[in-house]
């Protein structure tokens, strides 16, 4: 098989996620180097990477690397897809991409003139479950959509730090159901209302973010669309989804580590769901990775683009002014006037 | 025990279904059953007067409880002559579309000294009740979030819905006392999502078939609530209590509980088809607990001010909808 290059720029734990599956069950990837200004340099030996760095331009001025894998914190993403551009290198980025629209738009004219393949890490896109709806729902199961359902909530919430260096809940979290609900409406997002709190962590709050948020919206083929999210929940993962049209309903329901059921005087007991993301979508992650090499080895379109990442991020921000001046935002509205606007915050 | 002897004003498909109810409880009476408009024909199977008077009913000083089952605009006035006449009462929902007209029926309920309880019966459901007592026994801890699904087999008719009030007065109603009696909390701010996706003749009678609403609660949480007219697989009711230690969920009841399992993949059975059948129990159950608070000289567990407050956020929904803005619901003001 043709093997295609790859190096890894950031190994935190998504970083690490995406080393791990690139080098143990992606047979068409070449894990080349990975750079990280913190590297576990035993942890990159065990996967066998030949090249180990603390420095960037290990990767990026490595002529043999043919596609990058951006999955450093958020706020690199574009100078690195930028530089990463500019040595012909195609390149799988971790989701939001950017905070800001403009950047965004600048990398999709850059990578369109080079002809260079982007691919955004919208990771759901690529879950068996909601691939399988979303075709159920494009070949007509559910007749014309009236309302898609979104329910995402975290096991465990992120510590201080990161939620001061993540853009606040809807950049850093709800832009995955952003993109979900456009994904399984195959619509755009055309405006929404958000409402939020500090429920789960008082120091999320104090940095100047929201911990539970329930998100509306109207979509450009007239259906709703709801969204709710927490930071914390306890039974584990609950990541559930349910599009609802004149001809029925299609619903994803949560996915489990082992399906035992154990029944006795005191009730019914199954399992709690799975404790991570990466566990919930172990699948998806290796999935979207070999979707990626794909369109890298045959030219094809990427499955999930910077159009995508677009669209996600004008929604967090039309989010973040909805929860500011507690109204609904029109998506043009916000992108318009999105300088204007402060951090999320809580009411 | 002690009998009660009851009377019915209105008998439509809700008043019958009480009268049937009734006249299979022990302990209670049904005298007598006033409408102007209804062919009673063999209805009830049981020695009952009925006629087109409500006098055959207010009138009658044996009858010490009334259930009122007739259209929405004439409960108000029924209420009040009830209650001048000193009888107990058991309303169906709303008790008008009138917050002011609300009050002062409440404030005459007061003073007449009767009990007023409004026909919000969901809150009898065995499964709701269950997660009702898993919030208030703690188990989920604090409440961070409140989601209820309330879609109908099929729509009705644009006529129907003309005179309806609307779907956030209609029919959103029991989903807002539904989310009151499960958080325990009041509404304090609506904003709602309305489209007309099922059906062009509710659009036309100025009303939405689909909506999507979100309650901010005076306990810091948040709530919504997805409507729709039309679910085609049966009536879809689904509640669940998300908070700090966990949340609590109830399910859609099906007619039997069986799996098959082919080649084909596997299949359940639909939901039960309508209020009727997946509320049975708690029709019954809501005026067992009426009785039982006129027997013993108890509160309602549902009264005049949760008639009250749906009603208002109804309103604000309604408002929120045409203005596409958050609006803050009015404060119950003096009541009862």
């Amino acid at each position: 098989m043709n093997r295609t290059t790859v190096g890894l720029i950031g190994a935190g734990r998504i970083g690490r996620l995406h080393a791990e599956n690139l080098a143990r069950r992606i047979p068409e990837a070449d894990l080349r180097a990975v750079a990280s200004p913190h590297l576990d340099e035993v942890w990159a030996e065990t996967l066998g990477i030949p090249v180990r760095s603390t420095e960037i331009d290990a990767v990026i001025d490595d002529p043999s690397i043919e596609a990058v894998v951006i999955a450093t914190s958020s706020d690199l993403h574009v100078e690195l897809i930028r530089r990463a551009a500019a040595a012909g290198k195609h390149i799988f980025c971790e989701k939001p991409v950017a905070f800001e629209p403009g950047p965004i738009e600048e990398i999709l004219e850059i990578t369109a003139k080079a002809s260079l393949r982007l691919q955004v890490g919208y990771n759901r896109r690529f879950d068996p479950s909601l691939l399988k709806a979303s075709e159920a729902i494009r070949s007509g199961e559910i007749g014309d959509i009236h309302t898609v359902r979104v329910t995402s909530r975290d096991p465990i919430p992120p510590d201080i730090d990161f939620v001061r260096r993540s853009g606040g809940l809807f950049f850093d979290f709800t832009v995955h159901d952003f993109d979900t609900v456009r994904f399984l409406s195959g619509a755009e997002i055309v405006e929404l209302f958000a409402v939020g709190e500090v429920l789960v962590d008082p120091r999320i709050g104090a940095a100047g973010d929201i911990d539970t948020a329930v998100i509306t919206l109207r979509l450009s083929n007239g259906a709703l669309a709801v969204i709710d999210n927490s930071r914390h929940a306890v039974y584990g993962q609950d990541q559930r989804f349910e599009v609802f049209g004149s001809a029925g309903s299609i619903a994803v329901d949560n996915t489990r580590a082992t399906f035992v059921t154990t029944s006795t005087t005191d009730g019914v007991v199954s399992e709690k769901l799975h404790g991570s993301f990466g566990d919930r979508y172990q699948e998806a992650f290796v999935a979207e990775m070999r979707g990626f090499l794909r369109s890298v080895r045959e030219g094809g379109p990427v499955a999930v683009g910077a159009e995508d990442a677009l669209a996600a991020v004008r929604a967090a921000h039309a989010a973040r002014r909805s929860l500011a001046e507690n109204r609904p935002i029109r998506l043009v509205e916000a992108v318009e006037t999105v300088e204007a606007v402060g951090a999320g915050s809580s009411r | 025990m002690k009998t009660i002897t009851t009377g019915i004003l209105g008998a439509g498909r809700i008043g019958r279904l009480h009268g049937d109810n009734i006249l299979r409880m022990n302990g209670v009476d049904l005298k007598a059953v006033a409408d102007p408009y209804a062919d009673f024909g063999s209805w009830p199977e049981a020695a009952v007067a009925t006629g087109e008077d409500p006098d055959l009913v207010l009138g009658d000083d044996s009858i010490e409880a009334v259930l009122i089952c007739s259209p929405t605009p004439t409960h108000a006035d029924f209420i009040e002559r009830a209650a001048a006449a000193g009888k107990h009462i058991f309303c169906e929902k709303p008790i008008d579309l009138e917050p002011d007209r609300i009050r002062r029926t409440l404030a005459a309920v007061d003073q007449a000294g009767v009990k007023l309880q409004v026909g919000f019966n969901r809150r009898f459901d065995p499964t709701f009740a269950s997660v009702k007592q898993a919030v208030d026994d703690g188990k989920i801890g604090e409440i961070h979030l409140v989601k209820i699904t309330s879609r109908d087999p099929e729509a009705p008719p644009a006529d129907y819905v003309a005179t309806s009030g609307g779907i956030f007065l209609d029919m959103t109603i029991h989903d807002f006392d539904m989310v009151r009696f499960l958080s325990g909390a009041e509404i304090v701010e609506v904003h709602a999502y309305g489209a007309v996706l099922i059906d062009p003749a509710i659009g036309t009678a100025g009303d939405v078939d689909t909506a999507v609403t979100t309650l901010r609660l005076s306990n810091g949480a948040l709530a919504v609530i997805e409507n729709s007219r039309q679910a085609v697989y049966g009536y879809d009711q689904r509640v669940e209590v998300f908070g700090s230690k966990g949340s609590a969920e109830a399910f859609n009841e099906v007619p039997a509980q069986v799996r098959l399992s082919t080649a084909d993949g596997i299949r359940f059975e639909k939901p039960l088809y309508f209020f009727l059948e997946r509320y049975q129990t708690s029709f019954v159950a809501e005026l067992e607990a009426f009785f039982s608070c006129v027997r013993e000289n108890r509160p309602p567990p549902v009264d005049g001010r949760d008639g009250l407050m749906s009603v208002v956020a109804g309103l604000a929904a309604t408002r929120s909808r045409a203005v596409n803005r958050p609006v803050v619901v009015e404060s119950p003001g003096e009541t009862p």
